[in-house]
């Protein structure tokens, strides 16, 4: 039984590779959608929790237009494109938040590093303006199914707004989704490791604490006193009025749970009307009053290990689950970095490997993130009226098992799946092909 | 180099035999012969043996008699010690009495300190500055009549005293603590040989890790062999003359943790060695392996403070360990007893001096017997410094060390009175000073009062209590007979006082005294009750029953080591990696560690039956690349070639993480060394037995390998400080020529038996010796093309190969070249663009080399990865369309062939080790998780005792932090919850 699906799967890999020597080219920005597609037969993971099966999905001018039971919606007068989709499955594009795509190409080549900036207060620098669109890591994240980024500064303890980012674009301009979403500040932490890198590194006591917190009450009380005054030439102040306003989300970055209600009670006491967490490690067990104050969560990635040697060593995968229980808001990032973003549906392949259904799996990288980041009016989920911005996967994208995506769509886009990797692929595959 | 032993033996002798002195006399000679006799007194002549009524007789310096029928020859001061107690004084064999002062160490900064290759000590001397056993204790010696009258207070009388810094730290010398001059006082010179694994003030690169240390402390052994042959003709070098001369002593070891007792110990079995080792206080955690090594211990007495709990968010960071060793520290030497160990104590380690008495007693509450206890301050010590005859028990003809007790010492309530060194008395509390200590009913007045005395005997604190929240200081006056109190009830100034003046009646007293308003009045203090707070502690103390010992010392421990089952595994999904591929609705049968039968309804023959409908089975997963469990540094980056440090000698069995890969179907290992270097060094192949000793995750048998790392970590021009060779690839080659042709010189030197000059045994050249011998195999870092080929022609020009190259991320371009040279490819499965060296890798790695014929693996390199292997196997599905049963394989049957360990392990077949694992579905899913992981036929993880484990360590840690707050609440002082990260290290650590 299992040979026949081996068999199976081999046939469906040869046809993605035809796809993909198609693909061997650049992965060039796609142009605008000039005529409607129709996808048919799918699976439709709408995002929300529902599942469409045999489902016809018709997409124009950038939006999805239907989606429906293939029986019960009307194609007698489709004229377009029609893609087949049985056996298929289709997504909403997954969203990366917390991530530095972008911002960074080689880590370790400190001039292709543009995410952290010198000084601990930077409100006011942005992510979207050092965004590089020709990144060669954006291809390879984009084809496994994420289609949307936040894109992050890092660093001291406001690291900088951040924008959202459609992945996919010939500039920061043409790729920009949500133009500065909001300002990052990472709380202090209690402990931090002594000693230089690679020495035996215990955990202090932070001694700068008191300090740094101090230091975020002086800008936020003079950002607070600007946002309902004039406005101040101070440019720091200034990138911050959004925060008071509710136009700008604070994000705030924190794991330890007195140090997650000790911050967000901090960013409240100055009227900041949207707070959204980042981290969240402890979020379970600050469970009521995160709901109580309506604080959403971006929980680091989950294939991390405990924090602490007794702690259930399965905690971090079940943490969305516990999350789900509590009914809190949240989502799921892959706090890595850049190029590990690609593996973000698999972080909701062991959510709901632990607890979470598929399809709430599925939606912690969709539609919760798009609520959160309160771009769901717009995208997210399969629904009509919403962005054409979906996938296609030839199986269960949350498992790396099956997760091959054959179709991807930005706005109506149809996305080129190719990368560097794929070229490399296909460049050496062709070597030993030629026996060279 | 013996004469000179010889002088300084009979130096030592002389001081021994002759009281008189070198010194001239100032003045009129005030000699006197300290002749002395003890009468009617309790005499504890040695653990054990203990005769009332007694007489003790000494003169210049020496015990002359002792027993019950001593005659009291004219001359001598008779003291009549009725009710007392004599004691022979305490030695502590680990001090660093009269010693220089250590220098303050710097505050640790976050930078990477400044490199100092060399030694700074100048002169004829061992090339590492942290080898000086050239110091001798006896040199730097001063006498300090403060520090010996610190000592002296708690019972001591003599020291084994050394510089304690450095790796080897030369000799110590026995000292008395008398305030005599340092000739006299010192009474054995070169007493003992001290080792440790701290590189102390040296400032010196090498050793950075713990494993180089190790090599470093076996290098120095064999460099002292050569040096004896070539008689000092090659070179002529102070400290391993010392090294040579210093063998013949005791030799002392101390170390920071447990198992680094067996770190020492295997050192000393190599080279014909028994240390005594000098211990943390935590050898309860691991003593049959202590007591295997036959090693004779010193133990501190220092037991960690109760941790700030009140929290219980801040709580949480304190980890079971730690509050467990809270609970157990105090135990560890009755441990030590019941084990038969020996052991001697020391005050080493302790803040205050004056916590070794408490601590004593508490040690004797939780079960050690007094004479085991007294054993361990005298004849213990004696007998480790071959000093049985002088020291250590109060016999004729033996140094006149002893102390005068008003009980006996392991009574809480007992005085020192005077503690007698080399026949000299030393007051320590005046003899005729009372213990007041108690509660007592004060009345005046015609009211009465409780009144308490507590604290220190010579100082203690007088209060009354009208009520159980007042309290009223009272001070007071004590001479002789006659005590006087004064204090006051008012609350606020001015405060009008009351005073008191009376006499001892008894344990009673009595008197006059003035009201505030000059009233004259009657008083009295009845005495009621020995101190409360010691009473009710010490019983306390005796109910506490230390917990549960777990294997290992840690959270997911077991009581109980598991055992080797018989189960036969039935109607399960079984991927054979054979060529049976996968078998649907099969069955497996492991037994004595082994698997026994494969195949279609097997019978049970008295096995476990465990139901796999729906599961299916695997052989264990092995991690071709991991750094897990590695204690002190995984990196010995401070040389080019470190061949010779051995990642096996510093394996830490007791890393969480172990646990955490045995929950992800990780059965086996390869640890091996960091990058930094182009030839690093030497693995570890282990099995996760969960509860083992290092030792026991060993793989028997296993083939010895290596790590070689090319590229950005090893030529470190990220750091634009680089002062290291090399700098560049084209360095790292000669790197490698360099260090070949020198192996070969070596190896060709080493074969010529007829050689005149005598060849040393160098570990580092020996190790590249193996590799060209084919008996130790290279894993090698590696990343891009042009490097890979070049290891392969360095390999093939000095004749050696290359067996696998790990991470290898762009093998794909050179997949034939590395199939015609014959070596494997352990790679990550999509890592790329972290550095400059990656941003060619491509997830389509694997399935490329796979393709031509390259043994590939998918490996960790991080503890987190590790334990989700399973599903990086599938992305070699995903990324190039391997088959499952291919892809299965880059973490089973292949990294078990590159590690040569397919004979035995990667495959389910009749025969092989029985490294099983119960998959909950596909195990390439994201979806799959193990259930049971069985190591050798045992069941090191399974799910559901996972769940009771972790029952057992929310219920042990609440019952933990319940004790530890109730300490706090008896008066405890506390130290702050803070996280403590294991050691898990990558390979890039330590290089910035």
């Amino acid at each position: 039984m299992l040979k026949q699906v081996t068999y199976i799967l081999n046939i469906l890999f040869l046809s993605c590779f035809t796809l993909w020597t198609v693909q061997a080219q650049d992965p060039v920005p796609a142009s605008p959608q000039t005529e409607p597609i129709l996808l048919i037969g799918g699976t439709a993971h709408i995002g929300n929790g529902k599942v469409i099966e045999n489902s016809a999905i018709i997409i124009e001018a950038g939006k999805i237009k239907n989606i429906a039971n293939a029986q019960i919606i009307k194609l007698g007068d489709f004229k377009g494109k029609t893609i087949r989709c049985e056996g298929k499955h289709i997504y909403p594009g997954f969203i990366a938040l917390n991530t530095n795509i972008g911002l960074t190409e080689v880590n370790a080549v400190r001039a292709s590093r543009d995410f952290d900036e010198l000084g601990a207060i930077n409100p006011n620098v942005r992510a979207l303006i050092a965004y590089n669109a020709e990144s060669k890591i954006i291809p390879t994240v984009r084809s496994n199914g994420v289609l949307i980024a936040q894109s992050t500064p890092r660093g001291g303890l406001i690291s900088g707004t951040s924008s959202l980012m459609m992945l996919d674009g010939w500039n920061w301009e043409d790729a920009m989704y949500k133009a500065d979403d909001g300002v990052h500040m990472n709380w202090p932490q209690s402990y931090i490791r002594r000693g230089w890198w690679g020495s035996s590194r215990g955990m202090e006591i932070n001694k700068k604490k008191k300090k740094d917190i101090q230091k975020l009450a002086d800008i936020f009380e003079a950002a607070a006193a600007n946002a309902e005054g004039s406005r101040s030439p101070n440019l720091r102040l200034a990138s911050m009025a959004g925060l008071f306003t509710g136009r700008q989300r604070l994000y705030i970055h924190t794991n330890q749970v007195n140090e997650i209600i000790e911050s967000i009670r901090f960013a409240q006491s100055y009227g900041v009307k949207k707070i959204v967490l980042v981290g969240g490690r402890d979020a379970w067990m600050a469970a009521d009053f995160l709901k109580e104050h309506d604080i959403p969560v971006i929980l680091a990635k989950i294939h991390s290990l405990p924090s602490r040697s007794d702690d259930d060593i399965d905690l971090s995968f079940r943490l969305p689950y516990l999350l789900q229980e509590a009914g809190i808001l949240y989502c799921l990032s892959y706090s890595g970095g850049a190029t590990g973003s690609r593996n973000l549906p698999f972080l909701a392949g062991t959510a709901a490997a632990y607890g979470l259904t598929k399809e709430q799996a599925v939606a912690a990288v969709s539609a919760n993130a798009a609520k959160i980041l309160g771009i769901d009016q717009t995208t997210g989920t399969l629904e009509p009226g919403k962005d054409a911005t979906l996938f296609v996967s030839s199986g269960d994208a949350l498992d790396m098992r099956s997760n091959q995506v054959e179709h991807a769509f930005i706005n109506g886009k149809a996305i080129r799946l190719s990368s560097h990797h794929t070229m490399l692929y296909e460049k050496y595959k062709g070597k030993y092909e030629r026996g060279e | 180099m013996n004469q000179l032993l010889l002088f300084f033996s009979m130096m030592g002798m002389a001081l021994w035999l002759s009281a008189q002195s070198t010194f001239p006399v100032a003045g009129i000679a005030d000699e006197r012969e300290g002749f002395y006799a003890f009468t009617n007194a309790t005499i504890v002549m040695a653990p054990g043996q203990q005769i009332s009524g007694a007489t003790l007789l000494i003169k210049e310096g020496r015990i002359r008699a002792v027993g019950k029928d001593v005659s009291i020859p004219d001359g001598a001061v008779t003291i009549d010690l009725e009710g007392k107690y004599i004691y022979p004084s305490f030695i502590d064999i680990f001090s660093n009495y009269g010693m220089p002062k250590a220098k303050k160490a710097k505050k640790e900064s976050h930078q990477q300190p400044k490199a100092q290759v060399n030694s700074l000590k100048k002169g004829p001397f061992h090339w590492n500055q942290a080898i000086k056993p050239e110091v001798e204790a006896v040199e730097l010696f001063k006498t300090s009549a403060e520090d010996a009258a610190a000592f002296r207070k708690y019972g001591f009388g003599a020291v084994l005293t050394h510089k304690n810094d450095g790796i080897a730290r030369g000799t110590g010398c026995v000292v008395l603590l008398g305030n005599d001059k340092a000739q006299e006082m010192v009474i054995k010179n070169r007493a003992a040989a001290h080792y440790s694994f701290k590189k102390g003030s040296s400032k010196q690169q090498y050793p950075g890790s713990l494993m180089g240390t190790i090599a470093l402390l076996r290098q120095t052994y064999l460099d002292a062999r050569w040096y004896i042959k070539t008689a000092g003709k090659v070179e002529s070098n102070v400290s391993l003359e010392a090294w040579i001369k210093n063998q013949s002593l005791p030799q002392i070891f101390e170390v920071g943790e447990k198992w680094s007792v067996i770190r020492a110990d295997k050192i000393g079995d190599e080279f014909g060695k028994q240390y005594i080792i000098k211990g943390a206080g935590d050898e309860y955690q691991c003593l049959e392996e202590i007591r295997s090594t036959g090693a004779r211990m010193i133990i501190p007495l220092k037991y960690p403070a109760p941790f700030e709990v009140s929290d219980p968010y801040r709580a949480m960071q304190v980890g079971l360990k730690e509050m467990k060793h809270w609970e157990s520290a105090p135990s560890n030497a009755a441990y030590l007893e019941q084990a038969g160990i020996e052991f001697a104590l020391t005050m080493a380690g302790l803040k205050k001096k004056q916590e070794f008495i408490p601590n004593l007693h508490k040690a004797v509450e939780r079960g050690l017997s007094e004479e085991t206890a007294l054993k361990a301050l005298t004849t213990i010590p004696a007998g480790m410094l071959s000093m049985e005859n002088e020291l250590g028990t109060l016999e004729k003809g033996k140094i006149a060390n002893f102390f005068i007790a008003s009980a006996p010492v392991f009574e809480k309530r007992h005085i020192i009175y005077e503690n007698w060194v080399n026949g000299k008395r030393y007051v320590v509390n005046n003899m005729s000073v009372k213990d007041i200590r108690g509660s007592y009913e004060l009345a005046f007045a015609g009211n009465t009062y409780p009144l308490k005395a507590t604290g220190d005997v010579a100082r203690p604190k007088l209060s009354i209590h009208p009520d159980d929240t007042t309290r009223i200081p009272v001070k007071f006056d004590l001479k002789g007979e006659l005590i006087n109190l004064v204090f006051s009830f008012d609350q606020k100034p001015p405060r009008k006082m009351i005073r008191l003046s009376g006499y001892f009646e008894g344990r009673n007293w009595k008197g006059r005294g003035q009201m505030e308003d000059g009233r004259w009045i009657d008083w009295s203090a009845t005495f009621k009750q020995e101190p409360e707070e010691e009473r009710s502690r010490s019983k306390k103390e005796k109910s506490i029953k230390p917990g549960d010992i777990l294997l290992p010392f840690q959270a997911y421990g077991r009581k109980a080591l598991p055992t080797r089952e018989h189960v036969l595994i039935r109607n399960a999904t079984v991927w054979t990696n054979e060529s049976e591929d996968i078998l649907e609705s099969a069955d497996v049968r492991i037994n004595d560690g082994k698997i026994v039968a494969v195949g279609k309804s097997l019978a049970p023959q008295g096995a476990t039956v465990i139901d796999g409908t729906g599961k299916h089975v695997t052989s264990g997963i092995i991690d071709e690349h991991s750094h897990i469990a590695i204690k002190s540094g995984v990196n010995e980056c401070t040389q080019v070639v470190t061949a010779e440090v051995r990642i096996g000698d510093v394996i830490n069995p007791e890393n969480i993480n172990v646990y955490r890969q045995l929950a992800g179907g990780v059965t086996a290992a390869q640890l091996l060394h960091g990058s930094c270097n182009p030839i690093g060094g030497q693995s570890a192949l282990v099995k996760f037995r969960w509860g083992q000793s290092a030792e026991g995750m060993k793989i028997a048998g296993a083939d010895g390998f290596i790590k070689f790392a090319l590229g950005e970590n090893v030529k470190r021009s990220r750091d634009n400080r680089n002062k290291r060779y090399p700098d560049t690839r084209m360095g790292v080659e000669q790197v490698f020529y360099d260090a070949f042709t020198r192996a070969k010189k070596y190896q060709k030197e080493t074969a010529n038996k007829l050689s005149p000059i005598p060849s040393r045994k160098d570990l580092e050249l020996e190790a590249l010796v193996e590799i060209l011998e084919e008996k130790r195999f290279i894993t090698c870092h590696s990343y891009v093309q042009s490097e890979i080929n070049m290891l392969m022609h360095v390999a093939d020009s000095m004749g050696f190969k290359v067996n696998t190259f790990t991470h290898i991320l762009e093998g794909y371009k050179v997949a034939d070249k590395m199939k015609a040279h014959g070596v494997g490819g352990s790679t990550f499965s999509d890592w790329w663009a972290y550095k400059f060296e990656v941003y060619d890798a491509i997830p389509y790695n694997g399935a490329l080399m796979h393709n031509q014929g390259v043994v590939t693996a998918y490996n960790s390199d991080d503890a987190e990865m590790g334990r989700r292997l399973n599903q990086e196997a599938a992305k070699a599905v995903k990324y190039g369309g391997v088959s499952e049963e291919e892809a299965w394989k880059f973490v089973t049957l292949n990294p078990a062939k590159l590690l040569h360990l397919d004979d035995k392990m990667g495959s389910i077949k009749v025969g092989k080790d029985a490294d099983i694992v119960i998959w909950s579905e596909n195990p390439l899913s994201i979806y799959a998780k193990a259930e049971k992981t069985f190591v050798d036929g045992v069941r090191y993880f399974d799910q559901e005792e996972d769940q009771e484990l972790r029952q057992y360590i929310a219920a042990e840690r609440n019952r933990l932090i319940q004790a530890m707050l109730a300490a706090k609440k008896r008066g405890s002082k506390t130290q702050a919850a803070k996280p403590k990260p294991d050691d898990s290290y990558h390979c890039k650590d330590a290089n910035p």
